[in-house]
């Protein structure tokens, strides 16, 4: 019996179909009170007044805080947000003023009587705004904040608010010896998460100092020491709950509303307060993904060898540099995609504009940045007229080779890119890159695109798990990972019941987080958990083991090294009749004579990622991550020639998975993620005026798939390349999906079109627009 | 979660709905007629709109008629989008309303709350517009008064304060009598405000007639396009090009698409519906 | 001629059971039916703008926004919740085709499910979808919800 490798249903799932689970939103208690921000209505501007006289009269309205209550600013990073802008609004619906009210009506009422006024500054609205000479400043004080969290590098009197870069050989040489070269500028702008259940946080303040938060955060661990350290309170005085979360996609992993409402709760003498964002709230106030420009070169000989890439990422961070700077780390520690390139010289840059701020979003930052090599390699094929997976296959990334910054690659450090690419040429029955007509102004064609992807996570990340048997030999699994969709809590618990050979049905999942009763996670990112708390799982089952080995061993008077285990029973290895029900040691073993032995048997463990560095900042050089998730995805579609419509009929993704602990989780996670990236590369977008007034904040403007939008087919196939030190040998997948499909849709509508399109989201007014610029 | 409280009135009668209007804007109240109420209830919850009372009108017996009446479609304005659907009387208002919102939104939507939206798209509107039989029932200081709808509509269906849509109604000669098409088109989705929604009508004496919901604040038809678009000694597509350039007001630009582009649609699209059209003749 | 014009108690059929509770005249459905005198929280706040469906229940066996309802409109209707669904085969089929993950738009889909299958028998493909756009879902592909409510209106065709 093994548990690994099948397709098991998530723990909570009964809960969700029966309204059941219970996200933030849905656990109240009575006499909780509300708390409304007060948003600008400018992108840019100096507070000259805050006149909350009206508000405060209305009846209900408990307090209102403004900026210069405060004296805190916050940043993962470099820290240079105040929670409630102060002097300055940044961005338009940054909250300005904070309404606490006994409900949320009478909140919202309130919050519309305050009276703001703001003298308008210019609207840094795009990157070539903020680079301009001469630009005015987003931050006056950009390169004087303290920094949190180094490595960041910002320039001082600029909107620079960090650079990172790289460099592996000597770019003007590989150029040199390259035959063709490309060069491909792309355009994308900032996304929303748009997870279903928007962003909420209830904090209070308990007579005894304690401070509980209750948030839909992928991140309590983080929660706790960040309100802590901005409040000056003990770490251990801070609580942090996290229930079951409706959709993250790293939006989740930013602490924004948490602070609000502690700063409401603090005013209103510690009483509970909740705040929940309004969809409109939730896109235009709390951050988004970040947008990107890109200036893509590469070279390579006739042969099809690429020699050499020289890129600069220009990411628009909105106002306020949250992980930016993380971010652009990871982009610029995997910039040339999945492939070897031996001269490389990558600068990325951090850009403020007074554009909602970001933070991660599925794929950190490995989405626009694929986006971006791989319409530059698609390109480079064309240019070579070679077919582009065969490209791809000639120059994907293998052991021995190094990474940009130079990390050595071996097999288990690295998925099987060309078993990826053979998979994929089979699956989609690749065409070689060939455009087909089909009909009148119609015509088919297949696009490609590769990714891979490192955790990016600090050195020093931790996760722990705690197992504790109950009396009838079943076990309770506790960890500090979230639980958003992933079936995060089923995956440890499946890597649980098969180390302990146990019926999945025998572990019980503790679903929700509390940071002072689960162990740490540093946070429930970067498709991380399998690996990080499985390991930590692992660890814990083999502390429980040894317990149970040792208590038999007293029972059945043996050593601990004849024993074994199976079918919840501990047995003498060579006569397995000789044995004992887990459920006899579960919590301690009692003797005939009624003295008992041993007490609760419970597991510890902990995992620690190894070998991490930070990057150097000069060279670039380090290992940014454990391993390197691979994978390709293509699509084929249908186009209109006329109408410039179009229909994506097939969209495939093969990925070295390493191990499939649960095929229909990581199927589905796999087809959710292209759905996703479609969405992105299809129809997403914040549009911002000349203004910088946010101008699709619902779901009627900003434009997510729909049922019937999706392809007409999935295809999805797992190649299985173990990674040693994983649960299984299982690899990351969370985000994966997201990464190249965008990408391989572009590729494909490139060629149908036949002109590049290089710009995002691609409609039919894009294509139509490039068709009529290129004539 | 409702930011504004308002007060919620359901009457039985056409004359109860009235007399509550009145006493309430009496009072100086800001009462309004509530249908399905999906664009109240937004526009309620981002503060925005001025009144402290709804008059649900959908217990009106009259505002629910929905049949075919001595040869005329009555088409209450209480009546759900999806229930003119599922009805199917007029297949050119069926085409066109079951492109407004999505299916569950349809089932809220009432056919007067669509023709009387303050959003610009009221694409219920437009197989109206292309009629000369349609009225529109207003219920009034007067009682009902059926008024021609070419009468009160100009750039909206002008009703005077306090009244209230209870049904229109189209001649079912006349509706039967022309044939159709309505294309919704978007910027990329299925389910979005029109880029432009195009609804056009093939009468039996061979002219055409189309309308237009999105290139403008408002629903419209233009007696000068619908002109060009009988030009039949001319190809489909030029028709529609001088179309595209004589209609009345120029083409909106905003996040769903740009002058130019709803330029181009509107004339491919018409292009194909008038080759359809006559193709099928 | 009804009428409410202060909090008042108002009677609710859900799920088959009358409930008494006092509304605000111009409180939603959605707000009734999460509040703490019900805590019937399967309806999850999504927009609040009727545009993502996170929230739908059944009027009179109807799907309906209920952010998009007065309660005071469905006073005497009969509202089902996803509370209300006891072992129906939709739920059976989300379980079984894994149509969600994180959940949050789950009790919507199931409820236009739901609908769906007691309404419009062997509803078509194409019917299917447009009932099923008026819901988002961020975290699958479509494809698993498709087939779990496909697998119960049209069994014959999965």
């Amino acid at each position: 019996m093994s548990t690994i490798g099948t397709s098991v249903p998530r723990k909570e799932a009964p809960n969700k179909v029966t309204g059941r689970a219970r996200y933030t939103n849905d656990i109240n208690i009575p006499g909780t009170l509300s708390a409304v921000v007060v948003p600008a209505h400018r992108a840019h501007g100096k507070i000259l007044s805050i006149d909350t006289s009206e508000a405060k009269k209305v009846p209900g309205v408990k307090a209102i805080v403004i900026g210069d209550d405060l004296s805190v600013l916050t940043g993962d990073v470099t820290q240079d947000r105040p929670p409630l802008a102060k002097d300055k609004v940044r961005y338009w619906g940054e909250p300005v003023a904070l309404v606490i009210a006994r409900d949320e009506s009478i909140a919202r009422r309130a919050a519309a009587l305050v009276n703001v006024r703001i003298k308008p500054l210019p609207v840094v609205n795009s990157i070539p705004d903020s680079l301009a000479d001469n630009a005015p400043l987003v931050h006056e004080k950009n390169g004087d904040y303290t920094v949190a969290t180094p490595p960041v590098s910002p320039k001082k009197k600029s909107n620079l608010a960090d650079q990172a870069n790289v460099k592996k050989g000597d770019v003007e040489k590989g150029l040199k010896a390259s035959d063709v070269k490309v060069q491909v500028h792309v355009s994308l702008p900032q996304i929303d998460h748009a997870a279903m259940e928007p962003r909420v946080a209830k904090a209070e303040i308990l007579a005894d100092g304690r401070v509980l938060i209750h948030a839909s955060t992928q991140a309590p661990f983080e929660v706790q020491k960040l309100v802590a350290q901005y409040f000056n309170l003990k770490p251990g005085q801070v609580i942090v709950t996290a229930p079951l979360i409706g959709g993250a996609f790293g939006g989740k992993a930013a602490i924004q509303l948490e602070l609000l409402a502690y700063i409401a709760s603090k005013a209103v003498g510690g009483q509970m307060v909740k705040i929940a964002n309004t969809r409109e709230e939730d896109l235009t106030m709390s951050p988004l993904g970040l947008g990107l420009e890109a200036d893509i070169t590469l070279g390579a000989t006739k042969d099809g060898r690429i020699q050499a890439a020289n890129m600069k990422f220009y990411l628009d961070i909105g106002a306020y540099t949250d992980s930016a700077p993380r971010i652009a780390r990871a982009i610029a520690a995997q910039c040339t995609g999945p492939y070897h390139v031996a001269n490389v010289h990558t600068d990325v840059f951090c850009v403020y504009t007074n554009h909602t701020y970001t933070t991660a979003f599925r794929g950190f930052g490995h989405m626009p940045m694929t986006f971006a090599v791989e319409r530059a390699v698609d390109e480079l094929a064309q240019a070579l007229k070679m077919d582009p997976l065969e490209f791809r296959r000639k120059n994907a990334i293998d052991i021995d080779n190094m990474t940009p910054t130079k990390a050595r690659l071996t097999r288990s450090n690295l998925g099987d890119l060309p078993a990826c690419l053979n998979e994929m040429e089979r699956l989609i029955g690749w065409q070689g890159g060939e455009v087909q007509a089909v009909g009148p102004h119609r015509v088919r064609a297949q696009g490609v695109a590769a990714f891979w992807k490192t955790s990016s996570s600090p050195p020093n990340a931790v996760s722990g798990a705690i197992i504790t048997m109950n009396s009838d030999g079943s076990v309770n699994l506790s960890t500090g990972a979230v639980e958003f969709g992933p079936g995060t809590k089923t995956t440890a618990a499946m890597i649980l019941a098969e180390k302990l050979r146990i019926p999945l049905d025998r572990v019980y999942v503790h679903e929700d987080v509390n940071t002072s009763v689960n162990p740490e996670h540093w946070k429930t990112v970067a498709s991380l958990s399998t690996y990080m708390v499985g390991r930590a799982v692992l660890d814990a089952a083999n502390d429980l083991l040894q317990q149970l080995l040792n208590l038999a061993a007293i029972v059945l008077r043996c050593s601990p090294d004849d024993l074994d285990y199976g079918n919840e029973h501990v047995f003498v290895r060579d006569d397995p009749h000789i044995s004992i029900k887990f459920s006899d040691l579960a919590l301690g073993y009692k003797y005939q004579e009624g003295d008992s032995i041993g007490g609760q048997l419970m597991g510890r463990g902990r995992f620690m990622i190894r070998h991490l560095n930070l990057l150097d900042q000069e060279t670039g050089h380090g290992k940014p991550g454990p391993a390197w998730t691979v994978g390709v995805q293509a699509v084929e579609v249908e186009y209109d020639q006329e109408t410039h419509q179009y229909r994506v009929l097939k969209a495939a993704t093969v990925l070295d998975a390493g191990r499939v602990i649960n095929p229909q989780v990581a199927t589905g996670q796999v087809m959710g993620g292209m759905n996703m990236g479609i969405g992105v590369a299809s129809r997403e977008g914040v549009h911002y005026d000349p203004n910088g007034t946010f101008l699709n904040p619902q779901f009627r403007s900003y434009k997510v798939m729909r049922m019937g939008e999706q392809p007409q087919q999935y295809l999805v196939e797992f190649v299985q390349t173990p990674q040693m030190d994983s649960p299984y040998g299982a690899r990351p997948l969370g985000e994966h999906a997201v990464l190249a499909i965008g990408a391989a849709l572009a590729n494909a509508l490139s060629r149908a079109a036949n002109t590049p399109l290089n710009t995002l989201p691609i409609t039919p007014e894009m294509i139509w627009q490039q068709r009529r610029e290129r004539r | 979660m409702i930011v504004h409280p308002f007060d919620y009135y359901r009457p039985d009668t056409l004359k109860a709905a009235l007399a509550i209007h009145e006493e309430l804007a009496r009072e100086g109240r800001h009462p309004i007629y509530y249908g399905g109420g999906t664009e109240i209830l937004t526009r309620s919850r981002l503060n925005e709109g001025r009144f402290d009372a709804v008059i649900d009108l959908k217990n009106i017996p009259e505002t629910r008629q929905h049949g075919t009446d001595r040869g005329q479609y009555r088409f209450g304005a209480g009546v759900r989008l999806t229930e003119l659907a599922s009805e199917d009387l007029w297949p050119f208002l069926t085409a066109t309303a079951d492109r407004i919102a999505d299916h569950t939104t349809r089932g809220q939507i009432t056919l007067g709350g669509n023709l009387l939206s303050t959003l610009p798209y009221r694409e219920a509107i437009l197989p109206f517009l292309l009629t000369d039989s349609s009225t529109a029932d207003v219920a009034g200081k007067h009682g009902v008064q059926s008024r021609a709808l070419r009468d009160i509509y100009d750039q909206k269906l002008n009703l005077k304060p306090g009244e209230f849509l209870v049904s229109v109604t189209v001649d079912g000669q006349e509706a039967k009598g022309m044939a159709f098409r309505s294309y919704k088109m978007t910027r990329q989705d299925w389910i979005d405000y029109p880029l432009v929604t195009i609804a056009v009508a093939r009468r039996e004496d061979g002219s055409i007639r189309a309308a237009f919901s999105g290139w403008a604040n408002y629903p419209f038809t233009s007696s000068h396009v619908n002109h060009i678009l009988s030009e039949t000694s001319r190809s489909a597509r030029d028709r529609a090009a001088r179309a595209v350039s004589s209609m009345p007001h120029q083409a909106l630009t905003d996040i769903h698409g740009s002058r130019e582009y709803r330029e181009f649609v509107t004339q491919y699209t018409l292009t194909n519906i008038l080759k359809e059209l006559e193709a099928s003749q | 001629m009804k009428s409410l014009t202060k909090p008042e108690q108002v009677s609710l059929t859900i799920n088959q059971e009358p409930c008494d509770v006092v509304i605000y005249p111009g409180e939603t459905l959605l707000y009734t039916l999460r509040g703490d005198a019900l805590g019937l929280t399967g309806a999850k706040p999504g927009c609040e703008n009727g545009d993502c469906g996170a929230c739908t229940v059944l009027v009179d066996g109807v799907p309906m926004k209920s952010c998009m309802v007065l309660t005071a409109e469905v006073e005497d209707r009969d509202i089902l919740t996803v509370e209300g669904l006891k072992e129906t085969p939709i739920q059976r089929a989300f379980m079984d085709q894994q149509a969600f993950q994180c959940g949050y738009c789950t009790s919507g889909f199931l409820m236009v499910g739901h609908a769906l299958a007691q309404d419009v028998a062997n509803a078509s493909p194409e019917r299917t979808i447009e009932w099923l756009r008026s819901n988002i879902c961020r975290c699958t592909s479509y494809q698993e919800i498709y087939d779990a409510v496909s697998s119960v209106v049209h069994p014959e065709r999965s």
